[in-house]
């Protein structure tokens, strides 16, 4: 008789002390946990490259409308120089399927890496799920390589999907690319979602959070983000920026003609991310299960008794303030910077836009006469209010994770109406944006007068006044979604955020009819600072935010908590 | 005598059988009432519908005369909740989570928040993800018990207490019905509710069976007793006890169930010569099963009002 089952019956079993078995269980697990976020980005990886194809006959059919097209492309190209690289060849169907269908996707695949990453870790051991894994005969260096070996097989998935994409969008132009321009431009794709997922991973052993984790590595990878972006319009820092993975997947332009592979940088790409994965694996063998690998000893305080004596968490709206404070400092930190960065460096960087043929048009649309201050007045204001949508959806991710989390029915539970629950979040989106866009435009009125740009105070006030109007309509839709379907509400807003991206800048292209400019959030947001309030946006935006949270608040009330 | 929890054919049907059904319960002012049943029974469906947090399909409740679906703040006024399951509350400190919760009510009573600490020994200054699930349990009771209540609602609030921690927690309940609180807590060990009711309700299967005193049901508790032989085993003596049932003899090993006292059967079983003797105390739904089977009642047979 023996005490312990028999090594077929355990889905961990022990072959020649090696949990063969084990892994491949933690694989098809991985693979499993995988595999929403595979279904969005391989949907995105194929759906963008062949609508960017399809689109493009219909926009220039002829070699006439192409020549056309590609120079309003090289025109659009620098407002969006801070969010993907300057476009390359547009008057040709591969160059402008690069530019507009793929390089974006680079931030898609960064995303679910690190996302992935930190999820594996840090979200597994907050949910337990890591002490069931590591209770298993398998080490914790396997149980790592083999989720990382999980992510790399779905991030290989979506790469070849996306490349399928491409080549459908190519030949639905009547073209065709060659299986080694596909793999050649695939491969550091692949290549920074593994070195993304390594800084997740890396991160996830530091900090003692999934939140946290994802905070630390974020703040990485914005960094190196953010150095790429400014050196594309500013060359001279092409040295520095060769440290940033995003620069290193830019140089591969294998699809566009005359385009090339960088195999070095690309190979930089891998070791850059074995590395990561490696000393993460090490690190994670050494650390405590919930702790950080840089926590030190702890040191056993006085016994508290009493509840904490903070007002801050007694009122309403600031307790919530309080509790996501240092994610707060982050996005006003963050708003500050990038408000310093780009408006120090808009007197130069409008130089250089200045002498791309069709800026100047651009500069007109945007109701000035100086390239620095439709650097500040479109550049840096569109980019703060991706931002503020930014911080819109990630506070509604907080919402919907109260509810999951079980918050939301200890909030319940206490003497207070329902309603008021999406009145304070709606309060509290309000002050976290405005306290990011007055200190953000603080920012920009000091720095921008050393850049030769001269702001309106009170268009200032207005433009930042709108942009938290623009948070809570994002926060709008959310509180709306999330009344009903808490779980997709993040995704929907990500829909939302990217499809209001993609509309002004496709509407001109493709001659969409003008309401259609209407559907898109930031084009409601307009450009106030140079051409004043679009009121119809204005009007439209609080219509939104009175039906979102309106709406809200009547389905709260009646909806079901807790089950 | 004033009724503090009255429900009339409260049913949440959540489909295929799942929820609770027909509800006819009034629990009294002052009164400890035991809420038992075996997981899945819908213990924690009639809290959350007292509470308000998921809407009656039909029927109604009140607490204390209110109707808890038209006017849930006013019954949360009068209300100490403890949930079955607690909330996380991430790097919050126990101090914060109790500052945060006092909030909501309108203020915390630090006095009252710090002996109920001192008694349930624990520390709130440690971050919430730090406490094992005994130290979360223990902040939910200082939760529930912060504030003086008419009802505390307590799903389930003994998992994961040590034996120590649970006596305090049954002279807190002791306390609180004192005072002239009443408490509702749900549970499915049978020994707690013995502990610290005065009234039990035994739901299955999402319907009331039976309301009764606990004098009522000391009649359900019995224990399961395992013996083997070296020789013969004395099955006749032991089958002519009263109060021994379902005897079976396989080989020289005997098993049967005892309901009262040992001191008889030990006595019958001492005449033979015994290599090995055990006892365990059934789970509950072994207790219903057997109940339920002497009764020859269907497993889920309609409630009434059975007070």
């Amino acid at each position: 008789m023996t005490a312990v089952p028999a090594a077929s019956s355990s889905p961990v079993s022990l072959v020649n002390g090696r949990s063969r078995d084990g892994i491949m269980t933690t694989v098809r697990y991985g693979l499993r946990a995988h595999r929403w976020a595979f279904a969005g980005v391989a949907f995105l990886g194929f759906v963008s490259p062949y609508a960017s194809g399809a689109s493009y006959l219909a926009a220039a059919g002829t070699a006439a409308a192409r020549a056309t097209f590609g120079r309003q492309t090289i025109a659009l190209g620098p407002q969006l120089a801070y969010l993907i690289p300057l476009p390359l060849r547009p008057d040709t169907v591969d160059g402008y399927l690069w530019w507009k269908g793929l390089t974006w996707l680079t931030l898609v695949f960064a995303a679910w890496g690190l996302a992935a990453a930190t999820g594996l870790i840090r979200n597994e051991e907050e949910r337990g799920l890591m002490e069931t894994w590591l209770a298993s005969p398998l080490g914790r260096g396997r149980l790592v390589l083999s989720r990382a070996a999980a992510f790399a097989l779905a991030a290989a998935g979506a790469v070849v999907i996306t490349g399928l994409g491409t080549a459908a969008g190519v030949a639905s132009a009547k073209a065709s690319i060659s299986f080694a321009a596909l793999l050649e431009q695939g491969l550091p794709l692949l290549g920074i979602a593994l070195v993304c997922f390594g800084v997740g991973l890396a991160a996830a052993q530091l900090a003692t959070t999934r939140r946290g984790a994802l905070a630390l590595g974020g703040a990485v990878l914005l960094a190196l983000y953010t150095l790429d972006a400014v050196a594309r319009v500013n060359p001279g820092l092409d040295g520095v920026a060769a440290i940033s993975p995003f620069h290193l997947t830019d140089l591969t332009t294998a699809i566009v003609p005359g385009g090339r592979f960088d195999g070095g940088a690309t190979l930089v790409l891998y070791l850059i991310a074995a590395v990561l994965i490696g000393l993460a694996t090490a690190a994670f063998r050494e650390r405590d299960l919930m702790g950080s690998l840089l926590r030190g000893r702890v040191t056993a305080g006085p016994v508290v008794r009493s509840p904490s004596d903070n007002p801050l968490l007694r009122l309403p709206v600031l307790r919530n303030l309080w509790q996501l404070r240092i994610g707060l400092i982050g996005w006003v930190v963050g708003t500050m910077v990038g408000a310093t960065l780009i408006v120090s460096l808009a007197h130069g960087t409008g130089k250089m836009l200045a002498s791309l043929s069709g800026f100047n048009r651009y500069v007109q649309d945007a109701g000035t006469t100086s390239a620095a201050t439709a650097v500040v007045s479109s550049i840096w204001l569109g980019i703060a209010a991706l931002i503020v949508a930014a911080y819109a959806i990630n506070q509604t991710s907080h919402w919907a994770a109260d509810d999951a989390e079980g918050r939301l029915e200890m909030e319940i539970a206490q003497p207070w109406p329902r309603w008021a629950v999406v009145a304070e979040r709606c309060a509290t989106l309000t002050v976290g944006a405005l306290l990011m866009t007055a200190l953000g435009s603080l920012v920009t009125a000091a720095v921008a007068p050393g850049q030769g740009v001269h702001l309106d105070t009170g268009r200032l006030l207005i433009a930042t006044g709108l942009l938290a109007l623009l948070a809570l309509t994002f926060g709008a839709v959310g509180a709306l979604v999330i009344a009903r379907f808490p779980r997709v509400a993040v995704p929907v807003l990500g829909v939302v955020a990217v499809a209001s991206f993609y509309i002004p800048l496709l509407s001109p292209l493709f001659r969409w009819p003008g309401w259609v400019l209407d559907l898109s959030l930031f084009h409601l947001y307009g450009t106030p600072l140079t051409t004043g309030v679009y009121w119809t946006g204005l009007w439209v935006m609080v219509a939104i935010v009175v039906v979102g949270f309106g709406g809200s608040m009547a389905a709260m009330r009646v909806r079901e908590v807790g089950r | 005598m004033a009724i503090a929890i009255r429900t009339e054919g409260l049913t949440k049907d959540y489909g295929e059988g799942h929820g609770l059904f027909d509800l006819d319960l009034e629990v009294a002012a002052g009164e400890v009432f035991g809420y038992l049943g075996p997981n899945g029974a819908g213990k924690t469906t009639t809290i959350r519908l007292l509470m308000d947090m998921v809407r009656p399909t039909r029927g109604r409740g009140e607490i204390f005369g209110v109707d808890c679906h038209l006017h849930p703040v006013e019954v949360k006024r009068m209300v100490g909740y403890l949930s079955g399951e607690m909330p996380q509350w991430g790097g919050l400190r126990g101090r914060d989570v109790v500052a945060f919760v006092g909030g909501l009510r309108g203020g915390v009573d630090s006095a009252r928040v710090s002996s109920l600490a001192e008694r349930l020994d624990l520390d709130l200054g440690r971050r919430y993800r730090e406490y094992s699930s005994g130290n979360k349990r223990k902040l939910g009771l200082v939760l529930a018990f912060m504030h003086p209540s008419r009802l505390l609602v307590l799903d389930e609030p003994t998992n994961g207490l040590d034996p120590l921690i649970q006596q305090e927690f049954y002279r807190l309940v002791e306390a609180a019905a004192a005072g002239g609180g009443t408490v509702f807590l749900s549970s499915h060990v049978l020994s707690e509710v013995e502990r610290a009711c005065q009234r039990v309700g035994i739901l299955r299967q999402g319907r009331l069976v039976q309301v009764a005193r606990l004098d009522e049901l000391h009649h359900l508790r019995y224990h399961r007793l395992e013996a083997d032989f070296s020789g013969e085993v004395p099955l006749e003596a032991v089958r002519a006890l009263a109060g021994v049932e379902d005897v079976a003899v396989e080989d020289h090993h005997l098993s049967c169930a005892v309901r009262g006292g040992f001191g008889p059967l030990l006595e019958v079983l001492g005449r033979g010569q015994i290599l090995n003797l055990v006892t365990h105390e059934p789970t509950l739904e072994e207790v219903f099963l057997a109940y339920f089977r002497d009764q020859g009642e269907p497993a889920a047979a309609p409630a009434g009002s059975t007070r």
